[in-house]
């Protein structure tokens, strides 16, 4: 079957210029907000979901959904800190398992208006366990037992008296702040102290969870099974890549509808955009039609041209969607998620999923706003086509 | 004849474009309609507030309690009429999507601060009388069906039963309240605070923190000068409290949602350049289909400006027709968005003052829309015009 | 209202065209068509090309004129000149008294709706609009009342034989009767010159002799001044005498009585 040669459709849309370019900027402006609301979702999730790691365990209070609401007794959690058999012993032959406390704090941020910051307590082993994940890249780390903060890059410039020299008042406590960290993970967002000086500071007596490095091939689900049933502190044990990737689910699900809806919705609106821009290059080449159609081409062939035609017409609108948000990456915000109910910071992330749907996207809506004119143009006759001018 | 006549038949000249463009502007302003709603909607939990109520609440944390031993001190504090403890319990009914507002308060002490709480069925005397008895917004009768009389078992998070992890806690509905203000939530769930204590307890042997503690201020007194007072209380701990007005106190909870209004905002935007780009192409294609027409007006002897009126005019009727539909799609699917988003968006409601700037938007969007065709229109020359094949 | 319709169907040759106001009333006798030293020249494609030169001509009020020449030699850019659908570059342009060389794009617009009716080849009726809305179209520019304007549209269309097809879309009528409705369309609003452009070029010759007989009519019934541009010398019958135009310039004026006498 002789098809309609593509140098006819690419000629066509450069000769309609005005409708062809309005049509693609309609798509790309289209798929620039859904590709920009999945950027956002992907940069939150690749911030929780792909740091965690799989050889620490969380240890929290059965029922607590998040670290925030979990609570042991001083006592219980030492307890599981020290005679776990499942958690790795360090060079000092202590295991390498470390209290925390966590609390979101109210702070004020530099722009006005209050949020909650996440603040959390840890014990020396704690950086034992992070390892090279955490990196002071300003002055220092605080020292033990000292009324010292360290503050997670991404907040420094965004909350108050979070630059190193600033004194951050915890209740009633002061605290000099003395390093910013970088960390590959949520806890940029956050600010971290002694752990004990953080409780005493609070008002508080015991850890929210526990945080340990398991031996290698140790069986998480039976740890937490066995920590379940005991008796004085009952417990949850889950790795740290499982439970941080179930801190997004609310506010991930949140996004993802939020894009699919937009993306739907728009989309209704950029389809109707690509149709009547066909339609209206259809009628203006009715003549043209029917010189291919008298020339001998079939229906099927001219239909494909036509939808090759919308097809390119959203893959253009798609490309230059996708260039639009591209500017986005690495883009810092913040929000609150749900979860935790704290404010975290995060940047828009443009992954090959968020141009590979979008290009799929606009190419769907090339098709779909092509169908229609493209069937049209197929069925026309070619007398009546020849005698329309 | 007149001109008006000649809009609409151009605009029915091409059927299905004009359609399509029509339905494209419906779902633009829908979108755009509820989009604004949810900000809105977000910003108007203040509305509501009362200037003679002040919320204590810890200065450190909004997840840390206050001491019960609190209260005594706070009421030396002159001008303060009437107090109540106030926890958040925060539970669900069944399913964790059913969540709402639930709150362990001093019955008598909060129906008097909150006179906006008009009981429609049950009574006041059977709460306050009713160990376990709960004060329910109407709201929740609508979603769940609740009855006075019934009983209703809440699942804690916070606050687990001392009978065992998964237990309910078990409330009987003694008195529904109607909220005689608009913005003021009709689904919170209110117990008595002595049966929350008790039972917690019962399993801690600890009492329970106090979540905030609510002040209803004397007639005249400045609360400026009682929330400085209430501050000063605490100023060296073990808890530095913060009192607030009931508007300060609602817009920490809209400020916590950052920068989720801007997105909203820059989603509308794009929205509406989409949406305007689609009219533009719509109005372009139908002022070249009418090059031939304008020609012929122009040599009958209009002027430019009839021209320019006749293309701005379809313009305008294409998008306020569409745009009407569109914010009147709104205001009908505003049951169903609220439904789906109450969790979140408690009271959604598409207000007037959305829809007369969706009505503003719809016509400047015509105008502009209009503008590119009837620009070339104007500057066309009748000769050229004529001759064109269109 | 309807007794004095009723009385015209039945009468269609019935006098009282003046009347109804189609009549030219409004230019007397000698205020003609007169033009001194026009020159008009277009560039296509770098090239600049004279399509007017220097050209004089003038024409008496109340006749019918045809222009003849080979294409190419300025009929129709003389034509749009005299109907002001165009300036020329120099020279004066002087229609019913009026140097409308002189007028700009608005007053242009105004004088148009005011004293000339067009007729085309390609009849250039607008397709969404009825028979009888296409010829009310040029009355929306008047002070007319809805129902004057219709009845006067109506009437114009009766006058041209097209009172059972009022309802009709231009599509929906054969070549002859569209160029009918567009000549009703012309001298609705009463001009006092009716231009019309190659107007049989596409009608059969029997829709044509019914276009020229219905020009011939319109000239001698109603006073109407009529510029004819055609190459047929069959339809310059029609005429009372004969512009022959040739490269830009004036060739000649023959009188068809004298001619024939």
């Amino acid at each position: 079957m002789k098809l309609v040669p593509i140098t006819y459709n690419l000629r066509s849309l450069l000769v309609r210029r005005g409708p062809t370019i309005l049509t693609v900027l309609g798509i790309a402006a289209t798929v620039a907000t859904v590709a920009g609301v999945l950027a956002l979702q992907q940069g939150f999730r690749s911030l929780y979901a792909e740091t965690g790691r799989s050889d620490l365990a969380v240890i929290l209070r059965p029922g607590a959904t998040s670290e925030g609401v979990s609570a042991f007794t001083r006592e219980g959690a030492v307890r599981i800190q020290k005679s776990t058999a499942e958690f790795e012993d360090g060079p000092d032959g202590q295991p390498l398992a470390s209290l925390e406390c966590f609390l979101a704090v109210r702070r004020y941020r530099v722009d006005g208006g209050e949020t909650n910051v996440p603040l959390r307590g840890v014990q020396q082993a704690t950086f034992a366990l992070r390892g090279d994940e955490l990196r002071v890249i300003e002055g220092r780390n605080f020292v033990q037992g000292a009324d010292e903060v360290i503050v997670g890059r991404s907040i420094t410039d965004r909350i108050r008296d979070c630059h190193v020299g600033d004194v951050l008042s915890i209740n009633v406590t002061p605290f000099k702040v003395v390093g910013i960290f970088e960390c590959d993970g949520p806890f940029e967002s956050e600010i971290w102290g002694d752990f004990d000086r953080m409780l005493a500071a609070l008002e508080r007596f015991g850890p929210n969870r526990v945080l340990a490095k398991l031996r290698p091939g140790a069986d998480v689900a039976a740890l937490d099974a066995r920590l379940r049933e005991g008796r004085e502190t009952p417990a949850t044990a889950a790795t740290e890549r499982a439970y941080l990737s179930g801190q997004t689910e609310v506010l991930s699900a949140i996004l993802i509808f939020l894009g699919g809806f937009l993306g739907l919705v728009m989309g209704i609106a950029a389809v109707f955009t690509a149709t009547n821009t066909m339609l209206s290059a259809i009628a203006a080449r009715t003549y043209e039609i029917g010189i291919l159609s008298a020339t001998g081409f079939r229906p099927f062939p001219i239909f494909v041209s036509f939808l090759f035609e919308s097809l390119l017409l959203g893959l253009l609108g798609g490309v230059l969607g996708a260039l639009l948000v591209l500017p986005l990456n690495g883009l810092e915000t913040g929000t609150t998620n749900f979860q935790t109910f704290t404010e975290v910071a995060f940047g828009f992330r443009i992954t090959p999923t968020v141009i590979a749907t979008a290009i799929l996207f606009s190419l769907a809506l090339g098709a779909i706003g092509g169908t229609l004119p493209a069937w049209r143009a197929a069925r026309m006759k070619p007398t009546e086509a020849l005698r329309r001018q | 004849m007149d001109l008006a006549r000649l809009v609409w038949r151009n605009l029915g000249r091409r059927k299905l474009r004009t359609t399509l463009t029509m339905a494209s502007l419906v779902v633009a302003f829908f979108l755009l309609c509820t989009l604004r709603s949810l900000v809105t909607t977000l910003q108007s939990g203040a509305d509501a507030a009362s200037a003679s109520r002040l919320i204590v609440q810890s200065a450190v944390s909004l997840f840390v309690d206050l001491p019960q031993s609190y209260q005594s001190k706070i009421a030396t504090v002159e001008g303060i009429e009437h107090m109540s403890k106030w926890q958040w319990f925060g539970g669900y009914y069944q399913e964790p999507r059913n969540r709402f507002a639930q709150f362990a308060v001093d019955p008598e002490e909060t129906l008097t601060i909150y006179p906006e709480m008009q009981v429609i069925d049950g009574s006041v005397e059977d709460f306050y009388a009713n160990r376990r008895g709960v004060l329910i917004g109407e709201g929740l009768v609508e979603q769940f069906g609740w009855k006075v009389g019934d009983t209703v078992p809440i699942l804690p998070e916070l606050f687990p039963h001392p009978d065992g992890v998964g237990v309910a806690w078990e409330f009987q509905v003694a008195a529904v309240y109607r909220p005689t203000q608009r913005n003021f939530d009709a689904k919170m769930f209110m117990f008595h605070w002595d049966y929350f204590e008790d039972t917690v307890k019962a399993g801690s042997g600890e009492a329970p923190g106090v979540g905030t503690y609510i002040l209803k201020l004397a007639q005249g007194v400045e609360p400026t000068s009682v929330m400085a007072s209430v501050d000063a209380l605490f100023e060296n701990g073990p808890q530095r409290v913060q009192a607030t007005s009931e508007s300060e106190f609602q817009k920490q909870f809209v400020t916590m949602f950052g920068n989720v209004p801007f997105f909203v905002s820059t989603i509308g935007g794009g929205v509406l350049i989409a949406i305007l780009l689609a009219v533009i192409n719509t109005m372009l294609m139908a002022g070249r289909e009418q090059t031939h027409d304008i020609g012929i007006m122009k040599a009958l002897g209009f002027s430019d400006g009839d021209v320019v009126r006749v293309l701005a005019q379809q313009s305008l009727l294409i998008c306020v027709l569409g745009g009407a539909l569109g914010i009147g799609l709104a205001k009908l699917a505003e049951p169903g968005i609220a439904d789906a988003v109450g969790a979140m968006f408690g009271g959604y409601e598409v207000k007037r003052g959305t829809m007369l700037f969706g009505a503003a938007l719809t016509v400047a969007l015509g105008v502009f829309a209009g503008f590119a065709p009837a620009w070339r229109a104007a500057r066309l020359q009748t000769v050229d015009a004529l001759a064109s094949k269109d | 209202m309807t007794a004095r319709l009723n009385a015209r169907s039945t009468d269609p040759h019935a006098p009282p065209a003046a009347a109804r106001g189609l009549a030219n009333q409004t230019n007397p006798m000698g205020q003609g068509i007169d033009l001194q030293r026009v020159t008009k020249t277009y560039s296509r494609g770098g090239e600049t090309l004279r399509v007017l030169d220097e050209l004089d001509l003038a024409m008496e009020a109340g006749h019918f004129y045809a222009l003849m020449g080979p294409s190419g030699s300025g009929k129709t850019t003389l034509l749009n000149l005299i109907g002001a659908l165009d300036s020329p570059d120099s020279g004066h342009v002087v229609v019913g008294g009026e140097d409308i060389s002189r007028l700009g794009r608005g007053e242009l617009a105004d004088w148009r709706a005011a004293n000339v009716g067009f007729v085309f080849q390609g009849f250039n009726l607008i397709p969404v609009l009825s028979a009888l809305e296409n010829v009310s179209l040029p009355l929306a520019l008047t002070p007319l009342s809805r129902s004057q304007r219709r009845e006067r549209a109506e009437y114009a269309l009766e006058l041209v034989g097209l009172a059972d097809r009022m309802s009709h879309r231009p599509r929906q009528l054969s070549g002859g009767q569209e160029q009918r409705c567009a000549i009703a369309r012309a001298i609705v609003t009463d001009p006092a010159f009716l231009l019309a452009d190659e107007p049989t070029g596409d009608l059969d010759r029997e829709s044509a002799d019914q276009v020229l007989e219905l020009l011939r009519r319109l000239n001698s019934d109603l006073g109407k001044t009529i510029l004819m541009v055609t190459h047929d010398p069959h339809a310059a019958e029609s005429a009372q005498r004969v512009v022959q135009l040739d490269k830009g310039r004036l060739l000649g004026v023959t009188d068809r009585a004298e001619a024939a006498h």
